[in-house]
């Protein structure tokens, strides 16, 4: 098969794309095998990028010049910033996309990215080495050697689907599952557990009595969520909501028996944020409806994504269901719902790099490790394709702390404290939360993507001019100082809305609640604070406004954390500590990790538990 | 960043002859010079100081010895100060050098660091982590006895009140999409005074334990010479303050403790409050106002063989009126005998109305449902308002709820310090369960 790969990567999704082109970009020789070339960036569940901790992690990638959100961008059908309001850190990009215009526009950026290869082909098995790994193993026993894999298999991991109580085995609805990997992988020792998901049906928009429901249109001007620009963008369109009534829940309620979640076939968890409407229907019997969203799935298709009804009733079931919502009466399922079942492994056998602690050169990313969602699995990608080309290179591993980037949290989360249900990133798993802005992504890591490699000339040109033009701004409105004379009560009184008593720097001005960058800009009569774009100001005005929150942040973050910055034997025998309870040892043999900040973080260590894993730690070592 | 500075108590409670207060950590020769009011002190060396508050208030007069840091127990830089015993005292000298930068240990943290900075061989280090475990043990214990009772039941409320908002703030924050917006209706504010008034209360009740715990400060006052410092050496049966026959002796407060009705009492006898001409005196005397303030308790003593007078009066006057109390002194020299309470230092039982006004001015006054805490509790208090203020400023101000959130956030986070959890059980776990979430 000729020279061996640098890096191999299991599976054309979410991550297997952004792992595969990054490790392209940072120069290692790549070959991306999937199952089946054509569906290279297909959208599996309902066709939306972002949302509320999705978006930062979009625009994370996208800062590390990744795909995600250019292929979202310029398949946007519908966007809207959600918490507009609520303030930037927890300000959301999400567009609706259109599936088929996404999916083209991953393929074409992997059919673009030099350095690149594809294969399709499904996977039997890795080819190990004694403790490392040196390729893959097709079917027909065919080798393909790479110094290092990225396995990104997704749901389809010994993927079981259930609707009622039929069920197939199969990685996503009428798609082969990867059976034999899966084996094989349990048979290594590795601990794999099982997890659930679901999706709704689907349902022919030919059918539905649109006039009766409101419209949800998106937003103008159209917001993105990559930092470069699109070429063009496509027309919109609104999406619609309607809601469940008693009748529907009726319905399902009288379905339950035949329920698999209900009737114990499916043993797994599922997530919690993401209920199905028999979870929703059982658990809140108060509630008289559930609000359901409309989503288009595209402009060529008339197939509607009714978001809020996922479901893995039988499919009588799921019509009945449908019908007795308003505007549904006499909806088409055009393909029924179901519930998926697939093997992960616990997350808490890799390293921060996304690297298996036991087996050189294996990196997993995605719904592999638990999570859900297209922007984790993504982020995770990045991150994989990153560190195997580092492996390949020979260099340190790297990865962002809680404290750079929602990835961070990402990886922090997964890696010390595991996961007993589908992994979703929101922001109040972020501690510095004010800090992990969309608006600031970029900044957080372009640098540190140039420095790795990973981000090419031309986004790095692009960032270079975005940041000096926002370091001018910031640099006029920390140097400029208005003087209450030359401004003028009344003025000041009638522009910004109280007086200005003492001679004040334009950014403490900017710091009052009430006072934006265009009342400075009249109060000031500084013009050129005019010249600068919406978006920098926009940015400027957040950096400034926040500076003070997020250095508070971060003295109060200090002075908790400086003294578990001390890092943990690997094989410290967390058995032989007397005083820790056998619940905190089993999870932190499971996690062990790599320092006592990590260890902290895990689910119930105390205070009097990190002073003696502090004492323990520096026993073993001497 | 640098590791805390860590301070505590190194003798057995009690009141014993001498107290030691030991310090360990990059602070401590800082807080040993701030507190013995030296500019330098040589290594290992006893140095005979009066130790001072930040407002250089006497507290104590004893020895400081710095010893810097490698070749120390710990390793890192210390400082002892040693003391005249007595909680009061001690519990002075201690809180003196929490303002001054240091922070209250952990059980065995000494001896931990010891350890970490190899101070201590092999053996010695076997024996210490399992003594360490043991001390962790017994804290574990005393921790859950204090939080059995009312205090920690009330913190775990808060803390309770706490959680249910964030659930409510995170909740609108993260699914927008959810009718869940209790930061668009409004209720925020209420809710977060809401809390603000607990936790005063609750501070208030808390308040009233660490004084039951650590004691009263009383202070003893009048004219010169109207018989402060023999009462003050009476009461603690010995020799503490110098008195002559003429006027004015005492320039510096003294303090003495003593135990009344069980409770530790923090005697300070001043200087006299007249207009003192000279300038010794006149420092004293600034001192003394001082002193006032922070005094649970002021004793004001009239000479009972000279009676009131019109300087008697004019000091009189000038002490804070809400817990200022008079009582005659010498009255085994008055005249004719005396009206009202007096105190002798010279008959038998002749202390025992200073006693019977302390029970019922500060031991009786005090609220019945004071609260079993720490001063390190009211510390954690102090804080976890702190935050809730600011929040409450960010939301008031800026309306957006990422900042207040935070503020939330690190409330509950301070409030863990007593009740033991590192983070929040669970958050998200509860907005699940509160409201139907989810696509």
């Amino acid at each position: 098969m000729g020279q061996a790969y640098a890096v191999l990567v299991v599976g054309g999704g979410h991550a297997g794309v952004e792992a595969a082109t990054a490790a392209a970009r940072m120069g290692a020789r790549t070959l991306l095998v999937t199952h089946n070339l054509d569906t290279i960036g297909q959208m599996s569940c309902n066709p939306a990028v972002g949302g509320l901790g999705k978006s930062q992690l979009a625009r994370e990638v996208d800062a590390l010049d990744g795909v995600m959100a250019r292929a979202a961008d310029r398949a946007a059908i519908q966007v809207r910033v959600l918490n507009r309001r609520k303030g930037p850190a927890v300000r959301a990009t999400r567009a609706q996309t259109d599936r088929l215009e996404y999916r083209r526009a991953v393929q074409e950026a992997v059919l673009a990215q030099p350095g690149l290869e594809y294969l399709q082909s499904s996977v039997q098995r890795l080819w190990i080495e004694g403790d490392r790994v040196r390729g893959v193993v097709l079917p027909g026993e065919v080798a393909l050697e790479a110094r290092t894999v990225v396995l990104t298999t997704g749901t389809f991991l010994a993927g079981r689907v259930h609707r009622g109580s039929d069920r197939e085995d199969a990685g996503r609805a009428g798609e082969a599952p990867s059976q034999g990997l899966a084996e094989w992988l349990r048979a290594q020792g590795f601990h794999v557990e099982r997890l659930k998901t679901g999706t709704p049906p689907r349902l022919d928009g030919r059918s539905i009595d649109w006039q009766r429901l409101d419209p949800q249109p998106g937003e103008e001007p159209l917001p993105r969520l990559s930092a470069e620009p699109p070429e063009r963008r496509l027309p919109q369109v609104p999406c619609y909501l309607t809601t469940t009534t008693p009748e529907a829940h009726q319905a399902v309620r009288s379905a339950l028996d035949e329920s698999p979640i209900f009737s114990g076939a499916i043993e797994s968890a599922g997530p919690r944020y993401c209920p199905s409407i028999e979870d929703k229907v059982v658990r809140f019997p108060d509630r008289e409806g559930h609000t359901v969203f409309l989503e288009p799935e595209g402009l060529h298709t008339p197939e509607v994504y009714p978001n809020g009804i996922s479901t893995s009733l039988p499919g009588s079931a799921q019509e009945g269901l449908v019908r007795a919502i308003p505007g549904l009466e006499a909806a088409r399922v055009t393909r029924y719902g179901y519930a998926i079942e697939y093997d992960f492994l616990d997350p808490r056998q890799l390293q921060p790099s996304l690297a298996l602690r036991e087996l050189d050169g294996l990196f997993l990313a995605g719904q592999i490790n638990g999570t859900t969602g297209y922007e984790e699995a993504a982020a995770q990608g990045v991150l994989a394709g990153i560190n195997a080309a580092r492996r390949d290179q020979g260099a340190e591993p790297w990865w962002p702390s809680r404290e750079e980037a929602y990835m961070g949290v990402l990886v922090d989360d997964l890696v010390t404290r595991g996961v007993d249900e589908p992994y979703r990133m929101l922001t109040s798993r972020a501690e510095h939360r004010l800090h992990l802005r969309e608006d600031n992504a970029e900044s957080r890591l372009a640098p540190v993507g140039r420095e790795l490699g990973v981000v090419g000339d031309t986004r790095w040109q692009r960032f270079e001019a975005a940041q000096a033009e926002l370091d001018q701004l910031l640099g006029i409105l920390e140097g400029q100082w208005l003087d209450p004379q030359q401004v003028g009560a009344d003025r000041a009184e009638a522009v910004i809305g109280g007086p200005l008593s003492k001679p004040s720097r334009l950014a403490d001005l900017l710091r009052r609640p009430e006072v934006g960058l265009d009342q400075i800009a009249r109060l000031s009569s500084i013009w050129e604070l005019e010249g600068f774009s919406a978006e920098i100001r926009e940015r400027a005005e957040i950096e400034v406004k926040y500076a003070g929150y997020i250095q508070r942040d971060r003295t109060e973050h200090q002075r908790l954390e400086a003294e578990l910055d001390r890092p943990l034997p690997k094989d410290l025998e967390y058995r032989a500590i007397r005083g820790l309870s056998n619940e905190v040892v089993q999870r932190l043999e499971a996690a062990r990790p790599g320092t006592l900040a990590q260890a902290s973080r895990i689910q119930g260590v105390t205070p009097a538990a990190l002073s003696l894993l502090r004492v323990h730690a520096k026993r073993r070592v001497g | 960043m640098s590791p805390r500075t860590i301070a505590a108590i190194a003798t057995p409670p009690g009141k014993g002859g001498v107290g030691i207060v030991r310090l360990s950590g990059p602070l401590s020769r800082d807080i040993a010079l701030a507190l013995s009011g030296r500019r330098h002190l040589a290594p290992r060396y006893c140095h005979f100081v009066t130790f001072r508050d930040r407002h250089s208030q006497p507290l104590d007069r004893g020895l400081v010895i710095y010893f810097p840091g490698p070749h120390s127990f710990t390793g890192e830089d210390m400082a002892e100060l040693h003391g005249h015993g007595g909680p009061a005292v001690l519990a002075g000298l201690l809180a003196a050098a929490r303002e001054a930068g240091a922070e209250d240990a952990n059980p065995g943290e000494f001896t931990e660091r010891a350890f970490l900075h190899d101070r201590l061989d092999l053996s010695q280090a076997e024996a210490v982590a399992s003594l360490i475990e043991a001390d962790h043990d017994s804290a574990a214990r005393a921790a859950l006895r204090s939080l059995d009772g009312e205090m920690g039941r009330l913190v775990n409320e808060l803390d309770e009140a706490l959680t249910e908002l964030r659930v409510f703030v995170e909740g609108a924050l993260d699914f927008p999409d959810e009718d869940v917006d209790l930061l668009g209706e409004g209720q925020i504010l209420e809710r977060i005074d809401d809390l603000l008034g607990r936790l005063d209360r609750l501070r208030e009740r808390a308040a009233g334990g660490v004084r039951l715990g650590r004691g009263y400060r009383v202070v003893l006052t009048g004219r010169p010479n109207a018989g402060k410092s023999s009462l003050l050496n009476a009461l603690a049966g010995r020799e503490a303050a110098i008195v002559t026959e003429r006027g004015g002796t005492t320039r510096d407060v003294l303090r003495e403790s003593v135990a009344i009705a069980g409770t530790p009492v923090e005697l300070t006898d001043t200087a006299g409050l007249c207009e003192a001409e000279d300038r010794i005196e006149q420092e004293g005397v600034r001192r003394a106002r001082e002193t006032f303030y922070s005094a649970d308790l002021v004793v004001f003593l009239v000479d009972a063989a000279v009676g009131w007078n019109e300087e008697d009066f004019a000091q009189w006057q000038r002490l804070p009126v809400d817990r200022r109390h008079w009582l005659w002194s010498k009255v085994d020299q008055a005249p004719k005998g005396v009206d009202g309470g007096g105190v002798s230092t010279v008959r038998e039982g002749g202390l025992e109305p200073l006693t019977e006004l302390l029970r019922t001015r500060l031991l009786d006054a005090e609220p019945q449902d004071a609260l079993g805490a720490r001063e390190r509790h009211l510390e954690v208090l102090e804080r976890a308002r702190g935050h809730l203020e600011t929040g409450r400023q960010a939301f008031a101000g800026y309306g957006s709820g990422d900042l207040v959130a935070q503020d939330l956030r690190w409330a509950q986070e301070a409030l863990g310090e007593i009740t033991g959890r590192l983070h929040s059980d669970d958050l998200l776990g509860r907005v699940f369960a509160t409201f139907c979430i989810g696509k």
